[in-house]
């Protein structure tokens, strides 16, 4: 289990040079940067096609950028590689977005998965393909509006909900699954610190709002991140040894899910009835997670 | 034909500008064309987008080289771009700037005018989105089309939420616009290929002239709280005696450090042109 930190006890060196050109308010650059203050300059990058190796100027000596179905397969080499020549050491960190791991590279995730491979997978979620203007992804949500699921007369957005790629990765039976949110920090570097310590496949799920693709203002970012943890929609959980779930961040009364959602853009369509929907089921699915809150499961 | 280029940042909305402006020269019965130039723009980095209009068919599809006009949408722009570069002489150019046409730093031979199009937007629209305010401006300084087609035009663009202060917008901006002035006698700002100032990697770049709001920081009421260093997007915040300290040349504005300042000592300031 992961221990607790505070900001305080974050790394002062910084890992990641000033002045990408990623978009304002983006928060794929803060978690870039939150990831590899955790890890150290001991590590090797792997990046698949997406904004994250365009804009992260980070100061980690090997950085390596496969085809996108290849992610999975690439690290596995890696550390393989690693192992052969006696620098298991080197974490190797997989740095890929979300289309990279639940649509395109999930065939190759999951292998590198069941082999156990000593890959430290972080997915950094902005829920569709923000880089190439907006597709959906597996891991867009139910009736977003995105550029393939636009909301028109007789369109609601995306018809099907978002997959849960993190209860998938803890099926897998692998050592460590995390979810984490760029408005907690603290908590997402103490996943990190705690995951880099295990050998084996390691999983994190970060939520990481995306101002361009979402519609929302740049400075509401961390704001939109925060109220999803705190409405429920994002929960934080680890998974370790595959069955010991613990909820790492439990909000005393969930607020109503329409704060974060009515500051989306991409959700601006949504009626009441919808939203009393998306409520049913946030709360529905909290109660689940509360249930196996500190229990073994699967 | 007469050709024009816009210059703006990406998010400002160069391209749309260009299709309404297409549109509505259309509709008063001549031929047009909408260009946006594609590149791997973000929000925030310079941007080009070109109309071009004729009384005949137009059968040229390139990209506009020599303007006869050109519409700036960012009063900064023209310290990282040449925005005036292959202008034919005697052009006009219609730049956003809250100053007389003499303060844009433009020079040559032509014609500038001036219209304070991010302060119309801010006030009408809300946000820093200047393209429809300047399109307003572009209809009072040529006289090539008419403010009725334009918000005519605004309609097939703009989803129907934002077609009323949009609107507004446009005729803010047309009563305001500064009329065109002779450039020739001016003092041209010298354009500067901005570099890290710190030895960086390739990818290192000044994005200073990339925001139009900018944190100032209170140093009387920082406690040290690390807040705002840890959710900075671009580590331009650094701790310096325990205080929050902004690198200018990285800040790009967004604004999640003065939103997330618990003791709010961070205020979100407009720019200075």
């Amino acid at each position: 289990m992961s221990k607790k930190m505070s900001i305080r006890d974050l790394r002062e060196e910084e890992v990641m040079w000033s002045g990408n050109p990623a978009c304002q308010g983006c928060a794929g650059s803060i978690v870039g940067r939150l990831i590899f203050k955790a890890l150290g300059r001991n590590s090797a990058r792997v990046e698949v096609a997406s904004c994250a190796p365009g804009f992260m100027n980070i100061r980690v000596p090997s950085f390596f950028g496969p085809a996108f179905e290849g992610g999975a397969a690439f690290a596995t080499g890696l550390a393989r590689g690693y192992k052969v020549i006696g620098r298991e050491d080197i974490t190797v960190a997989a740095l890929i977005g979300d289309g990279g791991t639940v649509d395109i590279g999930f065939q190759g995730l999951s292998g590198a998965a069941e082999r156990n491979e000593n890959v430290f997978w972080f997915t950094y979620d902005n829920e569709a393909y923000m880089n190439t203007g907006g597709q959906r992804s597996s891991a867009t949500p139910e009736h977003a509006n995105t550029t393939t699921t636009p909301v028109a007369q007789y369109s609601r957005g995306k018809t099907s909900d978002k997959k849960n790629v993190p209860m998938i990765m803890a099926l897998h039976n692998v050592p460590y699954v995390a979810t984490a949110s760029v408005a907690y920090p603290e908590d997402l570097t103490a996943k990190i610190v705690y995951g880099k310590g295990i050998k084996g496949f390691r999983y994190m799920h970060i939520f990481s709002p995306c101002p361009t693709g979402w519609g929302t203002d740049p400075k509401d970012t961390i704001k939109i991140a925060r109220l999803s943890v705190e409405s429920g929609l994002w929960p934080l959980y680890e998974i370790t040894e595959g069955h010991k779930m613990r909820l790492t961040y439990k909000p005393r009364e969930l607020k109503p899910v329409s704060e974060p959602l009515k500051m989306q853009g991409r959700f601006r369509h949504l009626k009441d009835e919808e939203l009393s929907v998306i409520q049913e089921q946030t709360t529905e699915n909290w109660q689940r997670l509360l249930e196996m809150d500190g229990k073994t499961i699967f | 034909m007469i050709e024009i280029r816009f210059h703006g940042r990406g998010g400002q909305g160069a391209v749309t500008a260009v299709k309404i402006l297409a549109s509505a020269i259309y509709l008063e019965g001549k031929f047009t064309q909408a260009i946006p130039m594609y590149g791997t723009e973000r929000r925030g980095a310079p941007v080009a987008a070109f109309c071009r209009v004729d009384d005949t068919r137009i059968r040229e599809r390139d990209l506009v080289h020599e303007p006869d006009m050109v519409v700036v949408l960012d009063p900064l722009l023209n310290r990282s771009v040449d925005v005036t570069d292959g202008l034919k002489k005697g052009g006009l150019v219609i730049v956003n700037h809250p100053g007389a046409a003499k303060d844009t730093g433009l020079a040559g031979d032509f014609k500038v005018a001036t219209v304070d199009a991010t302060k119309i937007a801010l006030d009408v629209i809300g946000r820093p989105i200047t393209n429809t305010a300047i399109l307003g401006a572009f209809a009072k300084a040529t006289g090539l089309v008419k403010l009725e087609s334009l918000a005519e035009a605004v309609k097939s663009e703009l989803p129907a939420r934002l077609i009323p202060t949009n609107v507004d917008a446009m005729k803010k901006a047309y009563e305001a616009t500064n009329a065109p002035v002779d450039a020739s006698g001016f003092k041209k700002a010298e354009i500067v290929k901005k570099t890290s100032t710190q030895p960086m990697i390739s990818y290192s770049r000044n994005v200073s002239d990339w925001r139009v709001i900018r944190p100032v920081v209170d140093k009387a009421k920082c406690v040290g709280c690390k807040r705002c260093w840890v959710y900075c997007p671009e580590t331009a915040i650094s701790l310096v005696d325990n205080k929050a300290e902004i690198n200018y040349d990285y800040c790009k504005g967004c604004g999640i450090c003065s939103e997330e300042c618990l003791v709010h000592a961070i205020k979100m300031e407009r720019e200075e042109v």
